[in-house]
């Protein structure tokens, strides 16, 4: 199983890889992200940037939409392409093509966040180069790669489904990204849309909270939606169903 | 008795209120070429797609290299080779790639997979290109590597839906002739589609035809051409009334102008030695009387001629 996980992986990196460097579409806007992620936000944030608590939402959601580029294309873009069936006819198992296909996505997430980061670490330690090394404090590192691996494996079974579910990529990269929307938006918009007093009352009771609390809770109820969103997706990617879609 | 490949036991599948499927029983021996023949939409993708465990029989069952193809179809799918509607190629890679994935995929040993890669390339005349993307390719080249990809893992059982379809007359006979070998020498069934009838005839041991779910003939060409084949070409100096009047008495079943000749249809098992002794005796001067041989062709569109009126 996990050989034929793995076999998928590479398939699905491989695809990738050879599109990005090219250098075309992909690669180009590759080169602009790393370009504003990893050089001018950190020269703008300044020493703040590698350890502020901001940074725990910050990473995880943009590596998550970036996931969203290589779900959407997991399945629609094999049944776009004509290759869904072939690799239905192969002795893959169902369950080793769709885990292959979402840990191939986590990967690309981590890979993502980390280039930037490691970019950005860098500029940051030239520009600051008089304070002495500036590292990244380990628990801060470490919560950091668990909420990015979490964020993007929840959006990940997310992206299946839809991507299950559409005929064509620019169909799921579209509604994967009402989605993404939807799911990060909406509550900042719900919280501005609160009255003062009850906003102002909510950012204390978070703040007697703690923010290490709310880190956790978030940790637990992303953990949480993640298991059972890709659960759900394993049951709902079988073989005699995706023919006939 | 050779052993049995496949077996379709009164497979039926219904798509709605559209039975794709209608009683489909057939076996088909081990180590032969067998064509399945028939118009399209009459069921021959779904049947292969039922045979690899892709698609349930809403009744019925099939086993397929002695497992069921539904319950048991990851082990029928370990031991076949398919290329279906589509090439099924991944465009973003390059032809080395593609079978390295599929390799990977039937997990073939590193150094086994190299190899075989290699010499699959160089049969189908691709290994110069090995390094280039597959969306840069021709179709005929496409299709070529379908088919290198399709037997890489040497399977006992190879799914062919239109193999030849988009290749020029050359590469198709090659492809032929690599499809016989493969039959001949390492003992691979090799269940084809095709709408080149010629091609069927050429290659098939077995052909099944299939007319709206239901198989309507199985047999070897010989047996179908013989079966269906019951026409005679006389050529004749007489009264044309005398020839128009031959009729089911004489088990014809029907007769027509053919420029200077006549062609009558016979009632199967009918001999042409009375008529042609019915028509000598009242003054008809025979010249030459021919037994005509069917083309598979021929067989095959007799056989979904209802399919064309319906159309």
């Amino acid at each position: 199983m996990i050989r034929d996980i793995g076999t998928i992986v590479w398939k699905e990196w491989r695809e990738f890889r050879d599109q990005l460097f090219k250098l075309k579409r992909g690669g180009l806007s590759a080169l602009v992200v790393v370009f504003m992620l990893g050089i001018v936000t950190p020269l703008q944030l300044g020493k703040s940037w590698i350890s502020s608590p901001l940074m725990l939402a910050y990473w995880p959601i943009l590596a998550g939409s970036m996931v969203s580029t290589l779900i959407a294309d997991a399945i629609a873009g094999e049944r776009e392409r004509h290759t869904l069936e072939t690799l239905l006819a192969t002795r893959l198992p169902d369950s080793a093509i769709l885990i292959g296909k979402v840990v191939a996505a986590v990967i690309y997430g981590y890979v993502f966040a980390f280039m930037n980061i490691l970019v950005g670490w860098l500029v940051l330690n030239i520009r600051h180069h008089q304070d002495g090394l500036i590292l990244m404090p380990l628990a801060h590192a470490g919560t950091l790669t668990l909420l990015i691996g979490l964020n993007c494996l929840f959006l990940s079974g997310i992206g299946v489904f839809v991507s299950l579910r559409a005929s064509t990529v620019r169909q799921a990269q579209q509604a994967f990204g009402v989605i993404m929307l939807v799911l990060f938006f909406a509550p900042a918009l719900v919280v501005q849309a609160l009255p003062a007093g009850r906003r102002l009352e909510l950012m204390l009771r978070l703040r007697a909270i703690g923010v290490d609390t709310v880190v956790l809770w978030v940790i637990i109820g992303l953990a949480i939606a993640a298991l059972a969103v890709n659960m759900a997706a394993l049951a709902r990617f079988r073989r005699g169903r995706l023919v006939l879609d | 008795m050779s052993e049995v490949a496949i077996r379709s036991i009164d497979v039926v599948r219904d798509f709605g209120t559209v039975r794709a499927l209608d009683h489909l029983s057939f076996e088909i021996p081990k180590g032969i070429v067998f064509g399945f023949l028939g118009p399209n939409g009459a069921g021959k993708t779904t049947a292969i797609r039922m045979l690899l465990g892709l698609v349930q029989p809403t009744s019925g069952r099939a086993e397929v290299l002695g497992r069921d193809s539904w319950s048991e179809g990851s082990a029928v799918r370990e031991r076949s080779g398919a290329l279906l509607e589509h090439a099924g190629l991944y465009e973003r890679l390059s032809a080395e790639q593609n079978l390295d994935f599929f390799g990977r995929a039937w997990r073939i040993p590193r150094h086994q997979r190299r190899e075989r890669t290699r010499a699959l390339l160089e049969q189908f005349g691709l290994w110069e290109r090995r390094k280039d993307l597959v969306g840069t390719w021709s179709r005929g080249m496409k299709q070529k590597l379908a088919v290198a990809r399709t037997v890489l893992h040497r399977p006992s059982l190879v799914f062919l839906d239109e193999p030849t379809a988009g290749l020029d007359p050359v590469a198709s006979a090659s492809l032929r002739e690599d499809l016989a070998a493969l039959s001949t020498h390492e003992g691979t069934t090799i269940f084809l589609t095709t709408h080149n009838l010629a091609e069927a005839e050429r290659l098939c041991t077995l052909v099944g035809v299939i007319r709206k779910g239901r198989l309507v003939a199985l047999g070897s060409p010989t047996e179908l051409r013989r079966d269906r084949s019951n026409d005679v070409r006389l050529v004749v100096t007489a009264n044309p009334a005398l020839l128009e009047s031959l009729g089911p008495a004489l088990g014809v079943r029907a007769v027509r102008r053919d420029d200077r000749a006549w062609m009558l249809s016979l009632e199967p098992g009918v001999s042409p030695a009375p008529i042609v002794r019915w028509l000598v005796e009242r003054g008809a001067e025979i010249e030459e009387c021919t037994r005509m041989s069917a083309s598979l062709e021929d067989v095959f569109l007799d056989l979904v001629s209802d399919d064309r009126e319906d159309g």
